[in-house]
């Protein structure tokens, strides 16, 4: 039965049933057809046995008469010598002719097996038929003579017909043994095979349903496990072919797919609450960030109107240095938020290169002459190095290179004292290579590896040794992107930072704006 | 200022900016103000000098504001200290935190001052 379940499609199964029931059936009507022909042929054989049986008597009777009257005739020709009457010799030989009648009759009755009999009774029969003619259309002459006493064709004829009814009789009940023994065959044939028709069904019957019903349980429990939420099972296909095999597949593969929705689901509820997340963080930091300056904002103003009214405490020079203090404080505030401003723009994708054509190496000039007040605060000293021929007019987005150029140059001015700021700019193919390089404090592995991370500065004191918002290179980094290439950065701790930077020179051509 | 049996304030701050401001304010409402810069140095002032109020700013280099406050409570000899929290972090969990760690009270930059003079009279008389 495991089989029959595993190889057979529903239908299949259905078609092989049908076909064994069919078959059955057949061969029960095919002997039972058997059957009745042997019947039939039994009647036959014993109708001709019977009439054969008869005729034989008959030629008996009519030879046995014929040769009486014969023997009286002759009897009488010799006493009286009165000749025969025409009516009586026609007679006669009418009789003469139905006796010769009934035995061409006798040959006519099928004889398998009782020819070579006939023959013989033919041919002593004919020569008894030949005499007794002889016989009778001789009879008023005086010179015919007849041997009638001699009677050898006459017992060789009625011996020949009693051989012939022996073999008749006997053939006869050799046929009709052969004939009950088909008839008890058929019979018993017919039997078997409406016993065994019936048994076959019946298991028939029993397998496909059992066959049937196991396949739709399995189908049933897989079904249930996927209904309570079990989507990693997975249904045996291979115990079922054909429909259910099929359906099993269909229920495996509908369990897929909901197991990718679900997936995709929680995915993007996980994406949803890392975002959230993300968002609550950057609100803390954002909070963090204004409170420090605001802190020292009002404090110094809360401080100096505390002092105006009280003029022993007034010192013009110290009042001078304050509100530069509280300036300072208000402008790192104002930085502060348009870099937030600016990141928050980048991260809602809202942030897009607008692009023109430029001169890169004439804004780069512009923002390290702009920024060298910073260089000389510090003591160190600007190397520029910028391949003015090579580089020609590039198709970006002004305003992010020079942001970019700023911050990176002011990072390296901030972080760098009695040392060298290397700016080198060239084009590579179709690149503007630019690389900010000093000679500064450096950083860690720990720290190159978060210090393109928003809020992230190298060290916590950096934020109030040196200033700034810890949001600068993040932004550098995400307009480097959005210009279509990327910043790297190789540093090392005490000996200063090398931040590269790879831009396409026609962003449109080879990149779409992110 | 060599009066070493008066009250003093140990104000730890890492921002110069800030810090030169409530020294300043401080001393002008008549406290004795001592400062450290970081975690370490904090831990070190309140161990020799044993100051009557330390303001603790959170966001602190070397030794952050946390584990300084968390290594006072866990010092024998100063974990009796008045610690009040400074900081920027304003989050109703970030109060929270540093009352847990051992902080006595707790104020959010920017400083509301007389709040803040209101605080340091609970533990400092003058």
């Amino acid at each position: 039965m495991k089989t029959l379940r595993g190889k057979f499609s529903l239908r299949a199964r259905l078609y092989l049933f049908s076909a064994a029931i069919i078959t059955l059936f057949a061969v029960n009507v095919a002997t039972h057809v058997w059957g009745s022909f042997a019947r039939s042929e039994s009647l036959v054989a014993y109708r001709d046995a019977v009439t054969a049986s008869q005729l034989i008597t008959d030629l008996e009777q009519s030879l046995e008469a014929n040769r009486q009257q014969i023997l009286v005739l002759a009897t009488l020709r010799e006493t009286t010598e009165q000749p025969l009457g025409d009516q009586e010799r026609l007679s006669a030989l009418e009789e003469i002719d139905a006796i010769s009648q009934r035995l061409r009759r006798l040959g006519g009755l099928d004889g398998g097996g009782t020819d070579d009999y006939y023959r013989r009774l033919h041919k002593s029969a004919t020569q008894l038929i030949d005499e007794w003619q002889f016989f009778y259309n001789n009879y008023n002459r005086a010179s015919a003579r007849f041997d009638v006493e001699s009677s050898v064709s006459y017992n060789n004829s009625r011996q020949r017909l009693q051989e012939l009814d022996k073999r008749q009789e006997y053939l006869a009940v050799q046929r009709s043994e052969a004939i009950d023994r088909t008839i008890n065959l058929t019979d018993r044939i017919t039997v078997i095979g409406f016993v065994t028709t019936i048994a076959v069904t019946m298991l028939l019957v029993i397998a496909l349903i059992r066959s049937t019903n196991a396949s739709l349980q399995r189908l049933k429990i897989g079904v249930q496990r996927f209904g309570s939420g079990d989507l990693t099972h997975r249904m045996d296909t291979r115990r079922d072919a054909g429909e259910i095999g099929e359906l099993a597949k269909t229920f495996n593969d509908m369990s897929s797919k909901l197991q990718m929705a679900i997936d995709d689901v929680r995915a993007a509820k996980a994406d949803a609450d890392a975002a959230n997340a993300a968002k609550s963080m950057f609100l803390a930091n954002v909070s963090h960030e204004l409170r420090t300056p605001l802190n020292a904002i009002i404090g110094y103003s809360e401080m100096l109107q505390d002092e105006i009214g009280d003029p022993q405490a007034v010192d013009r020079d110290q009042f001078s240095h304050d509100l530069g203090t509280i300036i300072f404080s208000g402008r790192q505030l104002l930085s502060l938020i348009n870099d937030i401003l600016d990141l928050s723009k980048i991260e809602t994708g809202k942030m897009h290169a607008s692009n023109e054509w430029f001169n890169p190496a004439e804004l780069i000039f512009q923002v390290c002459d702009s920024l060298s007040p910073l260089v000389s605060q510090k003591n160190n000293t600007l190397k520029l190095c910028v391949d003015i021929d090579g580089m020609g007019d590039i198709h970006s987005d002004r305003s992010k290179l020079q942001q970019i150029v700023t911050n990176l140059f002011s990072n390296a001015c901030k972080f760098t004292e009695k040392g060298d700021i290397r700016v080198t700019a060239s084009k590579q193919g179709d690149y503007l290579h630019l690389i900010v390089a000093d000679t500064g404090i450096g950083m860690t592995t720990d720290q190159q590896a978060r210090v393109f991370d928003a809020f992230v500065q190298a060290e916590v004191t950096t934020g109030t040794e040196y200033g700034g918002t810890g949001l600068g290179l993040a932004i550098v980094k995400d307009f480097c992107q959005i210009l279509g290439g990327d910043i790297t950065l190789t540093s090392t701790l005490g000996a200063g930072s090398s931040f590269e930077v790879m831009i396409p020179v026609d962003q449109e051509s080879d990149h779409a704006s992110a | 200022m060599n009066d070493t049996n008066a009250t003093k304030i140990l104000l730890v701050e890492d921002n110069e900016i800030n810090r030169d401001m409530l020294v300043r304010r401080l001393t002008r409402a008549g406290h004795t103000v001592i400062c450290a810069a970081d975690g370490e140095q904090a831990l070190e002032i309140m161990r020799n000098e044993q100051p009557t109020l330390v303001l603790l700013d959170m966001n602190l280099p070397i030794k952050d504001g946390w584990t300084t406050c968390r290594e006072a409570r866990a010092d024998s000899l100063i974990r009796h200290q008045p610690i009040i929290a400074l900081t920027a972090h304003a989050m109703e969990n970030d109060r929270q935190t540093a009352l847990n760690i051992g902080c006595n009270d707790y104020a959010t930059k920017p400083i509301d001052f007389p709040e803040l003079l209101g605080k340091i009279a609970k533990f400092v008389s003058l």
